[in-house]
């Protein structure tokens, strides 16, 4: 008899700290500063004009906007998830959506070739660069940071020789601007691709064994390497995927552009992995899931368009600088934040 | 020489977590002598440098020296006092000058201090030419050989006025000659007065060197003698000192067929010897030898991490070729490596993760993770080597050592392995998860394994295993039968028998 108000109580405290650990995950902190970031944009940043029409932040074109500026961004975070995962880095995507941006452009407006074997080539460039990435990283042993920092300055060094820095392709057919200005069953075209590589890469990350390798590498190489997981041949895939998804995100921005220049995907790697770290992935490797990192994109990208919407924002026009020093705070604050609610989560409840 | 003792142990007591490192160690070291500490691996010896140079407090116990009591000794009052050590690597900074290094240890410090080149250099090499060394002060450290280097660290001990050179394993890395010029100046300091604390595993060397000799023995003080009371046999007695003890579970199954043949196999790469050793079925082969012999590196050649690159493996009959872990797993080699933290298990992965990890091919078919299928593995495993952990999802970091070691077994287990090499399995786990790992391996050999066994415990190697191979120098020098003794088994470590069925 006395024992079972004891019991009880127990399982009430065992459930409250088990909804206090789910409140106090990274992933549900994060979701919650998006949604309030998205209100208070919602609430300031729409207006109605003197017709009586709704503009600004609270309108649908407004958040298809949003969701088309963030994909390429998104898919490069996307491609870094697993690199990082297994605490490596790769500096080289955004060069790499330039360099693939041109040779795209090239492949169809130089030689001719229809576009979905230029689309394909383009990919396998990608891929390839990916796999120069791997194989210095793999076979040399050299730190990913230099061997990409050294592919960062290659890609777009080659980009540019290509078009020897003026050409510009423009001129594709509306069937291929389709893929980044169209709409596909109500949502932008891009959105899906997006999806559908967001899904892949979800059921890679966190459904098979190779996602799973990728955080033991991430926490231990030498403990990887006594386990028997084939460290390099994980390693490549991450890095080969990377170069991959980069690829696919220079066909996306070309699309929605309608152009191809060698300064595409400028600086673009830098934010993608602002967003990957937002999401909660540790760069040390090890920590991390893939919908951290959707978040991390999604709370870059309300930020940034968010701000352009806010009058007041837009009589001092300062949206970009206003942009990218509130990321760098959200950053900040986030992983301060996160720090935080770890320590407090591990506390013995009370 | 019965001088009044300069440095005196009186019951040291040491332990780290569960591991009693020592248990009542005394030690007296007179000025004007060399004093050989000697002992098997983990006996102690370290972990007692270690505490008169004030890098460990004891837990209990008093240290005198010159007749006064040292109270909570550093390394930095224990280098004032007098106290130095020699280590096998000397730890000098290589892109200075030998004046330069000898210079930081010896000069008074202070930020504007003027540097007088010329009394630094006649300071140098007057040091060194104290203890008969033939250096130039202006050469860089990193020009020195490993010798020099150790020189130089000698005349930076007498430069600070030390009165106890504490020697550890210093002739591990030099040829005969420098091994002559380093005896040369021992018996300089010995003259000068200075107490010199000499470790080594050559009795040889010993013998030779030594005025009096302390063994110590599982953290204790076994017996102390001038050189003339002692010859090789009796050190050696002494330090293996009592007959195994009968806690070892008996061997229940009978050894069937060869199941792993080594052919001379080697890494030449990774610096391997040649070496050529049958395991059958059922049975456990102990693979004894100092630390640093090529135990370690040999199980790593047969688990591919340093992939052989001479000689053959054969197991069950056919020859197999092992360039990797993965290709070890799937001919059915498991490896428990000696680093458990580092290599045994992954500590930020839960438990379940951690077992499944090296079986992955079969647990989660086509690479998906099936959590049932872990789970259930993992509680089976837990439950059959009863691994004492909250629930399978808690990190491997919050088990003990003796709990972590059994997940890293299980980890292999799970591979369903025919050969088994386990590399010093009960290394740092507390006596009772010892000899459950110890039931546990009797009853792997019993399911069929072939076990290699690598242990620096000789008790643990006299008792688990069924033979008894020595290695020493990279090389197998003998394999004893079982029942052989832990006099045998030294000797043949430490090379000063002709071996007995040598390979």
């Amino acid at each position: 008899m006395g024992a079972e108000p004891a019991q009880l109580s127990t399982v009430a405290s065992a459930r409250a700290s088990t909804w206090r650990r789910w409140l106090l995950r990274y992933e549900v902190l994060l979701l919650a500063v998006l949604i309030v970031e998205w209100l208070l944009f919602y609430h300031f940043g729409t207006t109605t004009n003197r017709r009586g029409v709704t503009v600004g932040f609270g309108t649908l074109d407004r958040q298809f906007d949003i969701l088309r500026h963030s994909c390429e961004i998104g898919l490069l975070a996307l491609a870094l998830t697993p690199v990082i995962l297994t605490g490596g880095i790769d500096l080289s995507v955004g060069s790499l959506l330039g360099l693939c941006a041109v040779v795209f452009g090239g492949l169809t407006h130089a030689l001719g070739l229809p576009l979905p074997v230029a689309a394909v080539v383009t990919l396998l460039v990608g891929a390839a660069a990916g796999g120069v990435n791997a194989g210095l990283i793999c076979q040399l042993r050299l730190p990913p940071l230099i061997v990409t920092l050294g592919t960062y300055s290659l890609f777009r060094g080659l980009a540019e020789a290509f078009t020897r820095g003026s050409v510009t392709y423009s001129d594709f057919p509306a069937g291929f601007l389709m893929l980044g200005q169209g709409r596909w069953a109500g949502l932008p075209v891009q959105a899906w691709i997006f999806l559908m590589v967001a899904v892949g890469v979800w059921i890679w990350v966190h459904r098979t064994f190779s996602g799973r390798a990728f955080r033991v590498i991430g926490f231990s190489p030498d403990g990887a390497r006594y386990a028997g997981v084939g460290v390099r041949g994980q390693l490549t895939a991450a890095y080969v995927a990377a170069g991959l998804i980069a690829a696919l995100a220079a066909l996306v921005y070309t699309s929605r552009l309608g152009q191809a220049k060698a300064d595409a995907g400028l600086g673009y790697e830098l934010f993608a992995i602002t967003a990957v770290v937002l999401g909660g992935t540790s760069i040390f490797g090890g920590r991390g899931t893939v919908t951290g990192t959707l978040l991390g994109v999604a709370a870059i990208a309300v930020l940034k368009n968010g701000l352009a919407t806010l009058p007041v924002v837009m009589r001092m026009n300062a949206a970009e600088e206003l942009a990218g020093l509130l990321t760098g705070a959200l950053l900040l604050a986030a992983l301060a934040a996160g720090k935080l609610a770890e320590r407090w989560r591990r506390s013995p409840a009370g | 020489m019965a001088e009044r003792p300069l440095l005196v142990f009186r019951q040291i007591t040491k332990s780290f977590g569960a591991v009693r490192a020592l248990r009542g160690v005394d030690l007296e070291v007179r000025a004007g002598e060399v004093h050989a500490l000697l002992g098997e691996n983990g006996a102690g010896k370290s972990t007692l440098i270690k505490v008169a140079t004030g890098a460990h407090a004891p837990d209990s116990g008093t240290i005198h020296l010159a007749g006064e009591r040292l109270e909570r000794l550093d390394p930095a009052l224990a280098r004032r006092r007098g106290i130095a050590c020699i280590y096998q690597q000397p730890a000098l900074f290589p892109e200075l000058s030998v004046a330069e290094n000898l210079a930081l240890r010896l000069e008074p410090t202070s930020a504007w201090r003027r540097v007088v080149w010329s009394e630094r250099r006649r300071m140098a090499a007057t040091l060194l030419s104290r203890i008969g060394a033939d250096i130039d002060p202006e050469r860089e450290v990193r020009t020195l050989s490993m010798p020099e280097q150790q020189l130089v660290e000698i005349a930076s001990a007498m430069g600070a006025g030390a009165r106890v050179v504490i020697m550890d394993e210093p002739t591990a890395s030099l040829t005969r000659r420098e091994q002559e010029r380093l005896f040369g100046i021992v018996t300089a300091l010995r003259r000068e007065g200075v107490a010199v604390i000499y470790i080594s595993h050559r009795l040889e060397e010993i013998l030779t060197l030594a005025d009096r000799v302390t063994v110590l023995r599982d953290g204790q003080t076994v017996a102390c003698h001038a050189r003339a009371e002692v010859d090789e046999a009796a050190l050696i007695r002494l330090m293996v000192g009592r007959e195994v003890d009968q806690l070892y579970p008996a061997s229940e199954s009978a050894p069937g067929a060869v199941r792993l043949e080594l052919k001379g196999l080697c890494c030449r790469a990774a610096g391997g010897r040649p070496v050529s050793l049958r395991v059958r079925a059922g049975e456990v082969y102990g693979l004894a030898g100092l630390v640093g012999a090529g135990r370690t590196e040999l199980a790593r050649t047969i688990f591919g991490l340093t992939p052989a690159d001479a000689g053959e493996v054969w197991i069950d009959g056919s020859r197999v070729s092992i360039g990797s872990p993965q290709a070890a797993i799937a001919q059915g080699v498991a490896y428990v490596p000696e680093d458990r933290r580092r290599h045994g298990v992954v500590l930020e992965l839960p438990v379940g993760q951690n077992i499944s990890l090296a079986a992955w091919r079969r647990i989660f078919p086509l690479g998906w993770l099936r959590g049932d299928r872990e789970r259930s593995e993992a509680e089976h495993f837990v439950r059959a080597l009863s691994i004492k952990t909250p629930d399978t999802d808690a990190a491997a970091a919050n088990l003990s050592g003796g709990n972590q070691q059994k997940v890293a077994l299980a980890r292999w287990l799970a591979t369903r392995p025919r050969v088994l090499v386990l590399d010093e399995p009960t290394q740092g786990v507390d006596v009772g998860a010892k000899s459950e790992i110890h039931r546990l391996v009797r009853r792997f050999a019993a399911e069929g394994m072939a076990v290699l066994l690598i242990s620096s415990d000789l008790p643990e190697v006299l008792g688990m295993s069924d033979r008894i191979g020595v290695m020493r120098g990279g090389e197998l020098v003998a394999e004893l039968p079982q029942g052989a003794t832990a006099m045998d088994v030294m000797s043949a470590a430490l090379g000063q028998t002709p071996s007995e069925g040598a390979a």
